[in-house]
């Protein structure tokens, strides 16, 4: 570079760079206004506002665009609904939670994180605060509120503990069976029988027999649990030992990995909800067990390419009975909560008769028994019924462990390596001692 | 060296007195302040933390070095740190070949030569955030760009990339060379042409080929440029972070996860705070050393 | 012969940067029918409803504001304070050798990963009640940026002659008035090429504003379009559109002044 031409550059840089600095300082300036504004405002939201945080999920539309305008009007206190993505929330509000942040005053959960929130705590406990649940709740999703859980194993530390109610159950939430009229005839009764069907029907390239979210983590845990458990497997014994790598536990996931994956698209090794929900939607399988978040799009022209073929069922028998995951979003009040006063009008407001009813009618899966036999929602929306029917036959919710999220990772992980291979081989062990381990360093057990 | 005495001579006279004695210091502590503030206090609070245990999101006891020693006991680090090395190791490698193949090709004055300088500034600006959506469109088995050009030229079916481990893990790498491949090029090309002519053209008269040339003249005068781009883009590629967030969050198994995002994850998803934080501690040493024999490069680079 | 050759090199190289580009952004304009059930290169029916629902469905308008503000602010903060400090250390002898030691000590601010120290920053700001702000991620980009800053600042000003501003002060000029008048005016293709680099790093930071935001009103451009790649209901149209959105500026931005961005993106390695 010349000098000459470096000087010319100068003194055209030096107009750009005038301006630059022109549109940054009155930023600053801008910036400043916002803090103080910011000050005000939160002196203001004293009087009305409820901070609302949650994942995003399809399962919360209802609640987002029908439910906040309703107690806005009814009660007049403005709500603020702040969606992260599902792990970056998780995370988030933890944090919030263990180092007093005060960013929300009401938490949107899945259910297996209550172990984890409750240990903390990051919630505040609900009987203190005055809920008692009545009987209308159903309760196999109240009793995801409650830490330390009231049955099955627990925690040593949390060994003689009294249950406490730290959350509510907010949207209900669980898988069931979805299904092609048109390929089955009706719900098949087996896995054996669904199987033995969908290998008849399925016309590769252009539709399988079974759909499965296969991505490591969470999503393919989601996926392999009720096949699993109803296939006769279990996850622990009583006292936390692993078992899920026991005779049974081998051939349930062989089943999964293997049998399952035979009949389902190549390339299930990297689906995730939105692909699965695609592939049945899209006519590209014939059969799933998912949540309800997407059996819901089954009857909607915009979203399903099959709309009337699609029928709910519950999940298919095997040796461990028909076994379906609860994950229902589940929701308690920050130990940090900024506007305490209007998250427990919010949270009481939200388990009315009224509200619950207005949730079913919106389309979501309301908490409690009478607003899932509303007569006007069940009409609109059949698929409360095969929930009904799935709750009678058999539903899990994930085993009740603050370490649940390590867990399930190690266990994620490893399943989603034998599904590459396509058989369980050694992972299931290697899983099970990883877990094991971890436990141990935890002092579940010596 | 003469003239160095003198700078300095000089520089002492125009230190002054009075006021211009703390002047100087005056001047630094802005940056000082806020250097102390944001970067130093944490990572000593960060190495407090680093020697404590957390159970259930809150700190329970000290335990030492125990967190550091955890580390040689940790398959999935030992995993995590493995995947890191590879990944580096192909990644700059790849880059590097690339990047000095199109600069020399470049250095000879080709058509368009601007044009492609202009494009290939794009992939490093573009937010890492952006490139993990724009690879995993490309990926994806059911819409995305590798899928669609099988079908539309070959009439194929679906590719698959982020379904199996090897697949993924150089699904990660191809992303790191597209993003990056340019920087290594713009910095080498500026080598090239900077070097003097005439041993080059002393070596033509004396009858020598295109090989020989490249490898007695212009391999050795690139040398201290090669090493400060090698350095630059290792120290980068040890803490990548946010395209693996986007493209995989280190899936399928743990053939992605680097440790970046192992410890991020030990941190913050599963709020094993003391032992996150020892993990990345070390890894920044490691880094860090690094980074100290780039900036050594870079300052013998630039007296030259 | 060889000349067509490296031109057809080259022009390849340019393809291959450029078609993922263009593919993102021709899926930000189909609809997800066409998409999904297409699949071609280029649109067939373009629509804008992935942007518009963009705009209606998220924040992003309120995401490009606060990235702007917090770019435009932290890095006109560096620069004055960076250029200051970078002054000190070429011009003036410190105690104990400092001004030898401390570039570097700095600098090393700008390699730790953020990862590292994320945890902490989020303590700190929450104690100061600067979750949440600009204001907060002001000051951490501030200081990630001053690095980064003085290094390359401290490297210009050693390449200005000392007598220039000698005799500007002998002539009766303050220290700080030579320092505007001369000395500035001489660094400022340096300035301009550290302002560079600070705006595109600055722009493009994700982890920080992650940890350090949870609402709209002050999440960043990054933050917000990793938002909507969530985990169920993956919208590729919306996705794309995001991304597209995303790089518009920083792109625009880069080949404006790309004549500049070499040495920024080298840390001076290249001039």
């Amino acid at each position: 570079m010349t000098p000459t031409d470096e000087r010319a550059l100068t003194r055209k840089q030096f107009v750009k760079t005038a301006v630059g600095a022109a549109v940054a300082g009155s930023a600053l300036a801008g910036a400043a206004r916002a803090a103080t504004y910011r000050t005000a405002a939160t002196a203001r939201a004293a009087k009305g506002k409820v901070v609302i945080g949650a994942f995003v999920d399809g399962g919360l539309v209802p609640f987002k665009d029908k439910i906040i305008p309703l107690f806005q009007r009814e009660t007049g206190i403005k709500v603020e609904f702040l969606q992260d993505d599902y792990s970056t929330f998780f995370e988030k509000a933890f944090q919030d939670g263990v180092t007093k942040a005060g960013q929300f005053d009401v938490y949107v959960m899945d259910d297996p994180w209550i172990p984890q929130y409750a240990s903390a705590p990051v919630l505040q406990n609900l009987s203190k605060l005055g809920f008692q649940p009545d009987s209308d709740y159903m309760k196999p999703f109240l009793d995801l509120g409650w830490w330390p859980p009231k049955q099955g194993p627990r925690l040593p530390q949390f060994k003689s503990a009294t249950p406490q109610l730290y959350a509510l159950p907010f949207v209900g939430d669980m898988q069931s069976l979805t299904y092609r009229k048109d390929a089955f005839g009706h719900a098949p009764k087996t896995w054996a029988e669904l199987v033995t069907v969908a290998r008849a029907k399925m016309k590769p390239p252009q539709t399988y027999g079974y759909v499965f979210r296969g991505v490591k983590g969470n999503s393919i845990v989601a996926s392999w649990f009720p096949v699993f458990r109803s296939q006769g497997g279990k996850i622990f014994d009583n006292n936390w030992k692993v078992i899920w790598n026991n005779a049974a536990g081998k051939r349930a996931t062989e089943f999964f990995v293997h049998t399952l994956k035979s009949i389902a698209p190549p390339g299930v090794v990297e689906y995730d909800s939105d692909q699965e929900g695609a592939a049945i939607l899209g006519g590209k399988a014939l059969s799933i067990v998912q949540y309800s978040g997407n059996a819901i799009k089954s009857d909607d022209p915009k979203q399903s390419k099959e709309v009337g073929k699609l029928d709910f069922g519950t999940v298919p028998r095997g040796p461990g009975g028909s076994i379906a995951q609860i994950g229902i979003f589940i929701s308690g009040i920050s130990v940090s909560a900024p506007n305490q006063a209007n998250a427990v009008a919010f949270q009481k407001w939200f388990v009315t008769r009224k509200a619950q009813i207005a949730l079913a009618r919106a389309g979501s899966l309301p908490v409690k028994r009478s607003a899932f036999l509303d007569p006007v929602a069940t009409k609109h929306n059949r698929l409360q019924k095969a929930i009904l029917a799935q709750l009678n036959a058999g539903a899990e919710a994930r085993p009740r462990t603050p370490d649940w999220a390590k867990v399930e990772d190690i266990l994620g992980t490893e399943l989603n390596k034998a599904l590459g291979a396509g058989t369980v081989g050694g992972h299931l062990d290697s899983a099970a001692s990883q877990v094991t381990a971890f436990l141990k360093k935890n002092g579940y057990y010596k | 060296m003469a003239t160095a005495a003198a700078y300095v001579a000089r520089r002492r006279r125009t230190q002054g007195a009075g006021l211009d004695r703390v002047l100087p210091y005056l001047l630094l502590a802005p940056t000082l302040l806020l250097v102390l503030a944001v970067v130093v206090y944490p990572i000593v609070y960060g190495v407090r933390q680093s020697f404590l245990n957390f159970r259930f999101g809150h700190a329970v006891g000290s335990v030492g070095f125990d967190n550091y020693r955890q580390l040689f006991h940790d398959p999935a680090f030992g995993q995590a740190l493995w995947v890191t090395l590879k990944f580096v190791a192909l990644a700059v490698t790849v880059e590097t070949v690339l990047g000095l193949g199109l600069a020399l090709l470049v250095a000879g004055a080709l058509p368009f030569t601007r044009v492609a300088r202009l494009v290939l500034v794009v992939p490093m600006i573009v937010t890492p955030i952006v490139v993990g959506i724009v690879f995993r469109l490309i990926y994806a088995s059911d819409v995305g760009l590798l899928t669609t050009l099988r079908k539309d030229i070959f009439g194929g079916g679906p590719v698959f990339i982020l379904d199996k481990g090897w697949s993924a893990f150089l699904g990660l790498v191809a992303l790191d060379v597209w993003e990056w491949t340019p920087l290594m090029f713009l910095i080498l090309l500026a080598g090239i042409q900077s070097l003097p002519v005439e041993p080059f053209e002393a070596a033509r008269v004396d009858g020598a080929g295109g090989w020989r040339i490249f490898v007695d003249q212009t391999l050795p005068m690139l040398r201290s440029v090669l090493a400060v781009a090698i350095a630059l883009r290792t120290i980068d590629a040890f803490t990548t972070f946010d395209q693996v967030f986007v493209l995989t969050k280190g899936g399928p198994g743990t053939s992605t996860q680097l440790i970046s995002i192992y410890g991020y994850n030990t941190s913050f998803k599963f709020a094993e705070f003391g032992y996150g934080t020892a993990m990345l501690l070390a890894v920044a040493l490691v880094v860090l050393a690094l980074a100290a024999l780039a900036v050594r490069l870079i300052r013998r680079e630039a007296r030259q | 012969m060889r000349r067509w050759l490296g031109a057809a090199v080259l022009l390849l190289v340019v393809v291959i940067v450029l078609v993922p580009i263009a593919f993102m952004v021709g899926t930000s304009f189909k609809s997800n029918a066409e998409i999904t059930q297409d699949l071609h290169l280029w649109p067939h029916t373009w629509t804008f409803a992935n942007y518009s629902r963009l705009f209606r469905d998220s924040y992003f308008a309120q995401y490009f504001r606060n990235s702007f503000v917090v770019c435009g602010a932290s890095v006109l903060v560096s620069l004055v304070c960076g250029s200051l400090a970078a002054y000190s250390l070429a011009r003036f002898r410190l105690l104990a050798g400092l001004e030898k030691r401390l570039g570097f000590g700095i600098l090393t601010v700008r390699i730790l990963p953020p990862v590292v120290i994320v945890v902490p920053l989020f303590l700190v700001a929450l104690k100061f009640h600067l979750l949440n702000s600009w204001l907060g991620l002001i000051l951490v980009y501030s200081a990630f940026n001053v690095s980064f800053v003085v290094w390359m600042m401290e490297s210009f000003f050693r390449e200005i002659p000392l007598d220039l501003e000698e005799a500007s002060m002998v002539d009766g000029s303050s220290r700080m008035t030579a320092f505007r008048r001369i000395v500035l005016p001489l660094a400022a293709p340096g300035l301009v090429a550290t302002a560079i680099f600070a705006v595109i790093v600055t722009y493009n930071e994700f982890l920080v504003a992650l940890v350090l935001t949870s609402s709209p009103g002050s999440q960043t451009v990054p933050v917000g379009a990793s938002t909507l790649i969530t985990r169920i209901d993956i919208d590729w149209g919306a996705m794309s559109a995001a991304g597209t959105l995303a790089a518009v500026p920083i792109v625009v931005f880069a080949l404006i002044v790309q004549r500049h961005l070499v040495r920024g993106l080298t840390l001076g390695a290249v001039k």
